[in-house]
């Protein structure tokens, strides 16, 4: 909740509080993608808990450029602590499918405390994530044909790792605004 | 095979060459490096880009092992772009290229492992606050500052929400009608935790009067103390705060901020 005496912090959008926030939620998916890569290897997963940190932080903080803010500062946190395995590319599997999220919230604003609505945002910005590597493998003289069928093998496993991920959204964005711990959504674009 | 590191890409401290090269040099040489893997296309071109490429991530005094732990994510793409390909081509036709495009991406991307796995996070810390606006960079540092803290609270509150009987248990977690209780009993409370902790971070910092000013400021303590110390003397209540702008070098030292 953004109180009445508090001063804008970033982008003439964003509390100090707010982008704490939004920074505490980049700290979660860092925190689970490090606690995946060392026990699970299934292609896909890292979406499940990004997807649900990056929608929940648009439910906590209902601001345009939230999701934004927090794919930001996962990929500038993740080369520093070298976890960005895939370099420069880091910032674009990171912050498209947050621009994205951010996007369904112009569009919907209430979409994070719809399950549906919130599986198929999930859904679709992790699957974009796939052509994060479309670049690469098109330099790199790929097929066009191998290029789309395997963006598209990788594109199913991410939607479906994030529409899952997604779903468990609304029923915490629910439980934070009756105990008057987040905003109440009222709709209300800044 | 020697096992030194615990996860890819993981900083590793050794005397090496590479190691002791400048963060641009190491940029540089990444570059070109990633740029020429993309444009190798006949077999001896490649040859000499995976000895050029290995023979750096080598001197870099990194082992066979560490090699494994970054590349083996590609495995499994490599595995499936080269099943594409002998589908589409059958495996006379398609096995080469397929192999030729794998290499061709995980050449892409190693020296970038190279430059993480020898540059500390201080210089690349360094590195980016040139390059990032400070206030977005606060909040990069502070999100890894406080990776520990959330790492303990997340301990503390699985180990009582367990007491409770949530079944959290990495084997309970396999099945996904478990899945409620890790939502509802750990990453709830986190995400309250979270909520609670922005507040009183942000309080903290807001009556140390940051952000106030555009250009990035110090807290200067020891100031802060001369004015509390005659605040004392005169009866007089002291100022909250002392902010200096931003100073670099010689002059920041003269003037003793931290």
């Amino acid at each position: 909740m953004t109180h009445a005496n508090e001063r804008v912090f970033l982008w003439r959008r964003f509390t100090l509080r707010e982008g704490l926030l939004l920074g505490f939620c980049a700290t979660f998916i860092i925190l689970t993608r490090a606690g995946l890569r060392l026990h699970l290897h299934l292609p896909g997963h890292v979406m499940f808990f990004t997807m649900f940190f990056y929608v929940l932080a648009r439910g906590c903080v209902p601001k345009i450029g939230a999701t934004t803010l927090v794919g930001l500062i996962v990929s500038l946190a993740s080369i520093l602590l070298g976890m960005g395995t895939k370099g420069p590319m880091v910032f674009v599997k990171f912050v498209l499918p947050a621009v994205l999220v951010d996007l369904a919230g112009i569009i919907y604003p209430a979409f994070v405390t719809g399950m549906l609505a919130c599986a198929i945002v999930g859904a679709v910005a992790s699957a974009v994530r796939s052509v994060s590597d479309i670049g690469l493998e098109w330099l790199s003289g790929m097929e066009e044909e191998i290029i789309l069928r395997k963006t598209v093998i990788s594109a199913l496993m991410f939607a479906l790792y994030g529409g899952l991920g997604s779903l468990a959204v609304p029923s915490i964005v629910r439980r934070l605004r009756k105990n008057g711990l987040i905003d109440q959504g009222t709709g209300e674009e800044r | 095979m020697l096992r030194t590191s615990d996860y890819a890409c993981q900083y590793m401290t050794h005397d090496s060459p590479v190691h002791r090269l400048g963060v641009g040099w190491k940029i540089a040489i990444s570059t070109v490096l990633s740029a020429l893997a993309v444009g190798a296309r006949t077999p001896g071109e490649l040859l000499a880009l995976v000895l050029v490429t290995l023979a750096y991530y080598f001197a870099a005094r990194l082992t066979p092992f560490d090699l494994w732990r970054d590349t083996r994510f590609f495995v499994f793409q490599a595995l499936l772009v080269t099943g594409l390909y002998c589908l589409i081509h059958g495996v006379a036709g398609g096995l080469w290229p397929g192999i030729r495009t794998s290499v061709q991406i995980i050449l892409f991307y190693i020296p970038g492992a190279v430059l993480i796995r020898t540059t500390r996070t201080g210089d690349m810390m360094r590195g980016l606050r040139k390059v990032v606006p400070y206030r977005l960079s606060f909040l990069v540092f502070v999100s890894i500052r406080f990776v520990p803290f959330f790492l303990r609270e997340l301990d503390e509150i699985m180990a009582a929400q367990r007491l409770r009987g949530a079944r959290l248990l990495p084997r309970q977690l396999m099945n996904p009608r478990n899945w409620g209780d890790l939502f509802h009993c750990l990453l709830l409370p986190l995400m309250v935790r979270a909520l609670k902790t922005a507040t009183d971070v942000s309080l903290s910092a807001e009556a140390r009067e940051f952000g106030t000013r555009k250009e990035r400021t110090f807290f200067d303590g020891s100031r802060h103390a001369e004015t509390a110390s005659e605040a004392l003397n005169s009866q007089q209540p002291p100022s909250p705060v002392v902010l200096q702008p931003c100073c670099h070098g010689s002059a920041a030292k003269k003037k003793g901020i931290s």
